[in-house]
């Protein structure tokens, strides 16, 4: 098994001007692990996974697998001299071959006996759960089906490493579901390191052992789903990962002691605020919609608002409330406490679970 | 610091790259091409201007002075102009008909337009000169003899020759116009007509200008297809005195041959024809905006009522004219002793015995065509396949001179392409190619090459590139995704191709008529021997073992599913310089 170092690496298209797709990306994927990179279209994630391929040649940087290097500017070994495996967003399961052929395939290139191809055909499509069907035809296949076509067909060479680029975004939400659960699974059986490219930031969290956020090419946060999601190292990695209320204060001395606090409005905040800010310091409070209790009694670490909207969604109920000072704040809470539009009620911030950004940086 | 494949060896890797068969396929494909056109396009370059004593530009002078030279430049464009014209006249009512009406048998219209199309205009030439050539034409006898009058058509006049041309070019109007009516969402019109246009005013503001790009481009290609054709103007414009750039190119290698002068006439021809091309692709990227709503397009039928059977009654016309009479011209001279009013006295199949059985240069001419067009056909698709290949999957620089290249083609007349292919070998020594199977497969695959590189990148566009790049992930060589994945999958166009580029080759006349020796005869120029020394009777039974070659290909073509790229697109855009 193996991992993969990438070093100041760099790709920019010919004939775009505007910025490259990747710039200068240090990563560190470690072995057997689930590394998804997240991140909106254009981010530069495809780019990077294609980078891992072999498929592009990067125009700065390295890329080591192992004690390997397998691309630097100079020199790219080709995909198949890589010994990886791929999955691609739209199957890409030949047509015109059986799906026995399909999986088969890289054995053959490997002069693997007949019987004993077989065999390992036969195991890796039990364990997709796709048994019985050797002989069909990828026309005669479900969405669901072919994916799993594509994903024995990557794993049946044993590769150390499976690269998938966005490999469930075809599929319907359901089936999403369950193959997300299979993919997990799949990664912890057989210990190979899953590099895992997606813009959908649930998918990352669920499935991964470290996210890497990436937007505009270039990587903002390199973390576990824990931490880019709790502590967002700026404000793009804190949209992306969920949605998240900027609330606009200031920096201000505590009352008691050295510590310093987020003002909002009138009401001071026991924010944990990072020396690097200095008092006065113009801010914005990241607040998760679940990270606030609305009450109708006056409390701690409480802005006094009024409910503006309110919406059931099932599971929880969406409030937006209007704040002083033109700072308003959606709120996600259990249906069983109702408030009701117009009333006036009190937002309650567990400051814990905030992170302070300066204003109007990114 | 030097990259190391997972699989070991990197410095003998590095260094066994350049040898590496995909290398060695790619660099063979562009070696191809530049023999095949680049080459013999600049000998016919340099072969205009450099005479035995220097550069000289006395040639140029001579063709655009010399008046048999300037009467033939004036004929072709006379004849193009008025070909375009009329078939844009019969085209487009056809192509509307088809795409926007109730008009009953609507097969029957696409039938004419493609058999107008495939039946070679050499072959029609010979049908209608069985039928009005002023001595011994049928009709023209039997207005004269049996009915006493003397009015009878002509056909060795302008007017006959344009009547033979558009016969065989209209279909280029009648395709672009109808998918281009087709794409036109009924929507736009449905907009206009609620904002309270009438049909006829919608039909002027908004149809129209959507279409005429379409139509335009046709004529355009019908204007250059019409003049390139070397057949038709020699079997009717000879007899009548009316020299074309083709048949005057082609008297110049009488003994003694002009080449010089032969080059720069042909540089002339390829002047007209890239102009004529270069409009009517700016033309048709007019159209784009059409196309780009083509998806799912609901084009809106117009109840015609009683005026259908009207429109009907045209297309049937159209059939009769393009199809019917001259085809059925061709059977009944084939089976007739003696071509004349009574012919069906005295009906035999002695006239396919002797072209068959007993004359062996009518033998050979049927093989020499058919192991021609397979061969050429097979070249042309896999050249075609590799060109595309490096034009749709790789980054390779110059790969965008190569398409160029593989397109400059579609501008040489076949008379051309054969001059410039003369030239070409005549220069290279110790390579004797005059009179060989080989220079005529070097003219067949020159010319229609264009075709199988517009089939293979149709095809290949409609690849995904991840279903080559997930076999290379799986350790497999480009060589062996080639084979495994890519050839496999693109097959069935390439299959469509190769019968695009057989069914023009079987019948090959304006090259192959100065690039042929007796030993190399081929099929079209059999028939035109055969014609010219008076063997009315044989040559129309070998012009239907041309149909019936041409046929069955058709045949076999539909059998095999490769219809479903259609004729439509591929021919319409591609062919041009056609079946000649």
């Amino acid at each position: 098994m193996a991992g993969i170092q990438i070093k100041g690496l760099s790709k920019s298209y010919a004939g775009k001007d505007d910025g490259a797709a990747l710039e200068s990306l240090d990563l560190d994927i470690r072995d057997n692990q689930f590394v998804t990179l997240l991140g909106p279209s254009g981010c530069g994630k495809t780019t990077t996974l294609r980078l891992i391929a072999g498929y592009l040649k990067p125009d700065t940087g390295t890329i080591r697998v192992g004690e390997r290097i397998v691309s630097t500017p100079g020199e790219v070994a080709p995909p198949e001299r890589r010994g990886m495996g791929m999955v691609f967003q739209n199957y890409a399961v030949w047509p015109h071959k059986t799906v026995y052929e399909n999986v088969v395939f890289g054995l053959k290139l490997r002069r693997i006996a007949t019987a004993e191809a077989r065999r390992r055909v036969e195991e890796t499509l039990a364990l997709v759960n796709l048994s019985g069907l050797e002989q069909r035809f990828p026309g005669e296949l479900s969405g669901g089906q072919q994916q799993r076509v594509a994903l024995a067909r990557s794993l049946v060479v044993e590769p150390e490493i499976l690269l998938l680029d966005e490999p469930l975004s075809n599929l319907d939400a359901k089936l999403r579901e369950r193959m997300r659960v299979e993919l997990k699974q799949l990664q912890r059986r057989t210990g190979i390191t899953f590099v895992y490219v997606t813009h959908d930031q649930g998918e990352a969290l669920e499935l991964s052992d470290q996210i890497a956020v990436m937007h505009g090419g270039r990587l903002q946060q390199y973390g576990t789903p824990e931490e880019v999601y709790r502590r967002p190292a700026n404000k793009i990695v804190a949209d992306f990962m969920g949605i998240v209320n900027f609330l606009t204060g200031e920096v201000r001395p505590s009352p008691n002691g050295n510590a310093r606090v987020v003002r909002i409005s009138d009401v001071d905040l026991a924010v944990d605020v990072s020396p690097a800010f200095e008092v006065g310091a113009p801010v914005d409070l990241a607040v998760r919609p679940e990270n606030v209790r609305l009450s109708r009694k006056a409390g701690g670490n409480a802005l006094e608002g009024r409910v503006r909207e309110k919406t059931f969604l099932g599971n929880f109920t969406e409030y937006w409330v209007d704040l002083p000072g033109n700072n308003s704040l959606r709120v996600q809470t259990h249906p069983v406490e109702k408030f009701e539009v117009g009333s006036p009620v009190f937002a309650e911030i567990d400051t814990g679970e905030c992170t302070v950004f300066r204003r109007n940086a990114a | 610091m030097s990259v190391t494949a997972i699989a070991g060896e990197p410095r003998m890797r590095a260094a066994s790259r350049w040898f590496s068969l995909e290398s060695f396929v790619l660099g063979g494909a562009i070696l191809a091409l530049v023999v095949l056109v680049v080459l013999p396009v600049l000998s016919l370059v340099v072969a205009s201007v450099v005479s035995g004593d220097g550069v000289t530009l006395s040639y140029f002078e001579r063709a655009l002075t010399g008046n048999s030279y300037l009467r033939a430049l004036g004929n072709s464009l006379v004849l193009g102009s008025w070909v375009g014209l009329l078939s844009v006249v019969i085209g487009v009512p056809l192509a509307w008909a088809m795409s926007r009406t109730n008009m009953p048998c609507k097969p029957l219209v696409q039938a004419t337009a493609t058999l107008s199309y495939l039946a070679p205009p050499f072959l029609t030439s010979i049908a209608f000169v069985n039928l009005f050539s002023p001595n011994a034409g049928l009709v023209n006898v039997f207005l004269r003899d049996a009915v006493g009058v003397n009015v009878g058509f002509d056909i060795f006049t302008m007017t006959g020759l344009v009547f033979v041309t558009v016969l065989h070019t209209f279909p280029f109007v009648y395709l672009l116009a109808s998918s281009a009516l087709q794409s036109v969402d009924a929507s736009y019109e449905e907009a206009a007509q609620i904002l309270g246009a009438s049909k006829l005013r919608t039909a002027l503001t908004i149809t129209a200008p959507l279409v005429a790009p379409a139509i335009l481009s046709g004529a355009l290609l019908a204007f250059v297809n019409a003049i390139a054709l070397f057949g038709s103007q020699a079997i009717i414009g000879l007899p009548g005195r009316i020299v074309t750039l083709p048949t005057r190119i082609y008297s110049l290698f009488d003994y003694p041959p002009q080449y010089g002068l032969a080059a720069a006439l042909s540089l002339l021809f390829v002047a007209i024809t890239v102009l004529a091309l270069y409009l009517q692709r700016a033309f048709l990227a007019r159209r784009s905006y059409v196309t780009l709503a083509g998806k799912g397009a609901r084009p809106q039928l117009i109840d015609l009522g009683a005026w259908r059977w009207v429109l009907l009654a045209l297309c049937v016309l159209v059939f009769i004219v393009a199809i019917a009479l001259p085809f059925g011209t061709l059977i009944a001279v084939s089976f007739s002793k003696s071509w004349g009013l009574d012919f069906w006295h005295n009906l035999t199949l002695d006239n396919y015995r002797f072209i068959l059985f007993q004359y062996d240069v009518t033998r050979r001419a049927i093989v020499n065509s058919l192991i021609l067009a397979t061969v050429a056909a097979t070249f042309c698709v896999f050249l075609g396949a590799i060109i595309g290949w490096i034009d749709v999957r790789t980054k390779m620089p110059g790969r965008k001179f190569l398409d160029y290249a593989s397109l400059v083609p579609l501008g040489l007349p076949g008379i051309v392409m054969a001059v410039a292919l003369l030239q070409f070998w005549l220069s290279v020594p110790y390579i004797v190619l005059y009179g060989t199977f080989t220079i005529l497969l070097l003219a067949y695959v020159g010319r229609y090459v264009p075709l199988g590189v517009r089939a293979a990148n149709s095809s290949l566009r409609q690849i995904d590139p991840s279903l080559e790049e997930s076999a290379r992930i799986l350790g497999s060589s480009w060589g062996n995704t080639m084979r495994e994945i890519t050839l496999p999958l693109i097959r069935p166009g390439l299959f469509a191709g190769w019968l695009l580029v057989f069914v023009p080759v079987v019948q090959e006349l304006s090259a192959s008529i100065l690039l042929f020796s007796s030993k190399t005869i081929t099929l079209a120029v059999a028939v035109y021997n055969l014609y010219e020394t008076g063997y009315t009777e044989p040559v129309a039974a070998l012009a239907m073992v041309n149909m019936t070659i041409i046929v069955i290909a058709i045949a076999l073509a539909r059998r095999l599913g490769a219809s479903r790229l259609g004729f439509k697109t591929q021919n319409s855009n591609a062919s041009v310089g056609g079946t000649a």
